[in-house]
């Protein structure tokens, strides 16, 4: 008789091994579908997280180009005289006559309006009320903003001139004061003092840094004159100004100009402190997607942690199955089942539940974010690479849940393994 | 074809060591039809264990077939199980979960055997010790007498040289165990080495040849008969 040499005896293929591990999950189907639940919950857990967060992260950036992606927005600062801070707010430092040098200096604006916002204005129609922000401006600000009248129109240069007491209004706005009515043609109040309403704005959707939405847009000569008495040094104060590039490539180097132009224009010389502040919407971009990718990056290492804990519940709950099937184990071994065929097919089963629940969890994940991006309205994003992820790491976690359990149960002696009940 | 030379087997409980084969010499031809008997706790199961390459010996020699077991590491001693012994077991020792057909094809799984050629064989085996309507039965929808055919076709179907069993018939009524042993005795007769342990006279007195173990000795074990092939 031949003794094949060790480790040279024959074994079951990976296949066959597959094939009895299936066979044997189909006969537990209890125990097999708690073992997969731990697995697809972690797996959906981090496929809804990634993509819900990286759905965010579009719809940020989607509602900040719809405010421009080509703007800087200029706002005033703090003042300082003689080297002194004197603290943001405390005079506007900027003029309505700052921007409109800035428009015909400044060679890479394409247009630049002028603004003067007052928040938490309350505005009267009849018996309904709101609480909104008030912005008088001039003639550019659609341009700018990218955003303009769905009905009636908005203010012309001789209102602007005559400083007359008209109003544009935000949809919101609209949505708030008036039901069903065309709200154009009726008179409001802000502050207590009567406005007509000349036209509504288009929809532009909540978001980004101020809801163009909610607000209402008056003349600036009037809104200077009529609502707010801000001290300039000279001329009419304002709140700040917007400016657009032809495109979004030159917004570094009109930032750059508009800097200088207005340092000069109010005697600022490095290293004194600029008293005006550029918001770059490029840069916002920027930094609120950074912001969303650090947080969705944070939340999916909390969804990994339920990956851990099913894993967990994997290695448990195959350590039990060990223990129940001892006389199995002892019937294979007397039957010429080596110890590695033993411990292959105790791996192979970890790793067949845990990638057939981390396959249902992806299926589950994408339909939860389907859920999530349809009741969130923002964009579906649901990577390959997620899924991939998804899929190695269930095989990965299976594979390590697995190896404990298997080893006990290869090192089962077969006579005392054939003696347990 | 088994040559034992003073086996030995203590058990160490604790600090306590017991010793419970004290030095067997047994030798069992090709083609033998032995009954291993003895006093509950004398140590027969223990002596099967051995024989089967299920355990191994404190000490001692034992070759089987010519082979020198003691030199021999797990997973040779697991292919030694696989392709040269078949066990009966008194409980069966069937998996519960599968088929009369999956069990029986459950040795050959482990001597690499395809998935065609081990239900052909699996299907012939069982045909053979009368199960053909019950192939894809479980275990729980079988008699006892039964569940002991499946566990010989088993047995048989890597078409062992030796055959070991702990008493076959013990969990079987007098009729059932008739059978088992008409088939076991059928088996010899085809030139099947065939040991087993049992306590009932009668089961005993259709074999050859009785060996007798006390305190972990023989005490009698006849003369080996030799048949047709002699010892190999
Ligand atoms: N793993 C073990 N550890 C310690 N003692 C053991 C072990 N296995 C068996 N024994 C002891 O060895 C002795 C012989 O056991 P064995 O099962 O071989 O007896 P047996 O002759 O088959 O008895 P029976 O006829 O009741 O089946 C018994 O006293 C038993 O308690
Ligand atoms: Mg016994």
């Amino acid at each position: 008789m031949a003794i094949p040499p060790s480790h040279h005896t024959p074994s079951p293929s990976l296949l066959e091994v597959v094939g009895m591990a299936i066979d044997s999950l189909r006969n537990n189907r209890l125990r097999t579908g708690l073992t997969m639940l731990g697995m697809i919950i972690g797996i959906g857990a981090v496929i809804t997280v990634t993509s819900v967060g990286r759905g965010a992260q579009k719809s940020v950036e989607q509602q900040i180009q719809s405010l421009g992606s080509n703007v800087l927005t200029v706002m005033a600062g703090a003042s300082s005289r003689g080297g002194i801070s004197q603290g943001i707010g405390s005079a506007s430092t900027l003029t309505w006559e700052d921007a409109k040098v800035a428009a015909e200096q400044v060679t890479l604006a394409e247009a630049v309006s002028a603004y003067l916002q007052k928040a938490q204005t309350q505005v009267v129609y009849g018996s309904e009320n709101t609480t909104t922000t008030i912005i008088g401006t001039d003639l550019n600000y659609p341009k700018v903003k990218n955003i303009y009248p769905q009905q009636g129109q908005f203010f012309t240069q001789d209102e602007l001139d005559a400083a007359l007491s008209v109003a544009v209004l935000g949809s919101k706005v609209r949505d708030q004061l008036f039901s069903q009515e065309n709200a154009i043609g009726l008179d409001i109040r802000i502050q207590g003092k009567r406005y007509r309403v000349i036209g509504v704005m288009e929809s532009k959707g909540a978001g980004g840094i101020q809801d163009q939405d909610d607000s209402v847009y008056i003349p600036l000569t009037n809104m200077s004159s009529e609502l707010v008495g801000n001290n300039a040094l000279s001329g009419i104060a304002i709140t700040g100004f917007v400016l657009s590039t032809r495109n979004t490539d030159e917004l570094d180097a009109a930032q750059f100009q508009v800097s200088n132009l207005l340092r000069l224009r109010h005697d600022i010389y490095p290293p004194q402190a600029d008293d005006f502040n550029i918001i770059n919407q490029v840069n916002l971009i920027d930094t609120l997607g950074t912001i969303i990718s650090l947080f969705t990056v944070m939340v999916t290492a909390i969804a990994g942690i339920s990956l851990v804990v099913g894993g967990i519940g994997i290695a448990n709950i195959m350590l039990v199955s060990v223990v129940e099937r001892t006389r199995e184990i002892g019937i294979r071994k007397a039957l010429g089942a080596t110890r590695s065929a033993i411990l292959s097919q105790f791996l192979v089963e970890a790793v067949v539940v845990s990638a057939i629940g981390g396959g249902i969890g992806v299926i589950f994940g994408i339909g939860v974010s389907i859920a999530a991006s349809l009741a969130l309205s923002i964009p579906l994003v649901i990577s390959l690479d997620s899924i991939a992820a998804g899929l190695t790491l269930s095989v990965g976690i299976g594979l390590l849940a697995g190896v404990i359990p298997a080893q006990s149960a290869a090192k089962l002696d077969p006579i005392v393994a054939l003696r347990s009940e | 074809m088994i040559q034992m030379q003073g086996i030995t087997k203590t058990y160490s409980l604790g600090e306590l060591n017991v010793p419970i084969l004290k030095g067997i010499d047994l030798s069992i031809a090709a083609g033998e039809y032995v009954a291993i008997m003895g006093m509950s706790g004398s140590g027969k199961s223990t002596l099967m264990n051995i024989i089967g390459c299920l355990d191994r010996a404190s000490s001692g020699n034992y070759t089987l077939n010519g082979v020198d077991l003691t030199t021999l590491d797990d997973d040779q001693l697991a292919y030694i199980r696989n392709q040269q012994i078949g066990f009966v077991f008194q409980q069966f020792n069937l998996l519960t979960r599968s088929t009369a057909l999956e069990n029986v094809m459950l040795p050959m799984v482990y001597g690499g055997l395809p998935l065609s050629q081990r239900r052909d064989r699996a299907t012939e085996v069982l045909f053979k010790v009368g199960l053909g309507d019950r192939l894809l039965n479980r275990p729980s929808q079988l008699s006892g007498g039964q569940q002991q055919r499946v566990a010989i076709a088993r047995a048989l179907v890597n078409q062992p040289a030796l055959i070991l069993a702990d008493e076959p018939t013990g969990a079987l009524d007098q009729k059932t165990s008739q059978e088992v042993m008409d088939l076991l005795t059928e088996l010899n007769q085809q030139g099947i080495t065939i040991a087993l342990v049992t306590h009932e006279q009668d089961v005993a007195s259709q074999t050859q040849r009785m060996i007798y173990i006390q305190d972990g000795l023989v005490l009698s074990q006849g003369k080996p008969l030799i048949p047709q092939g002699g010892i190999v």
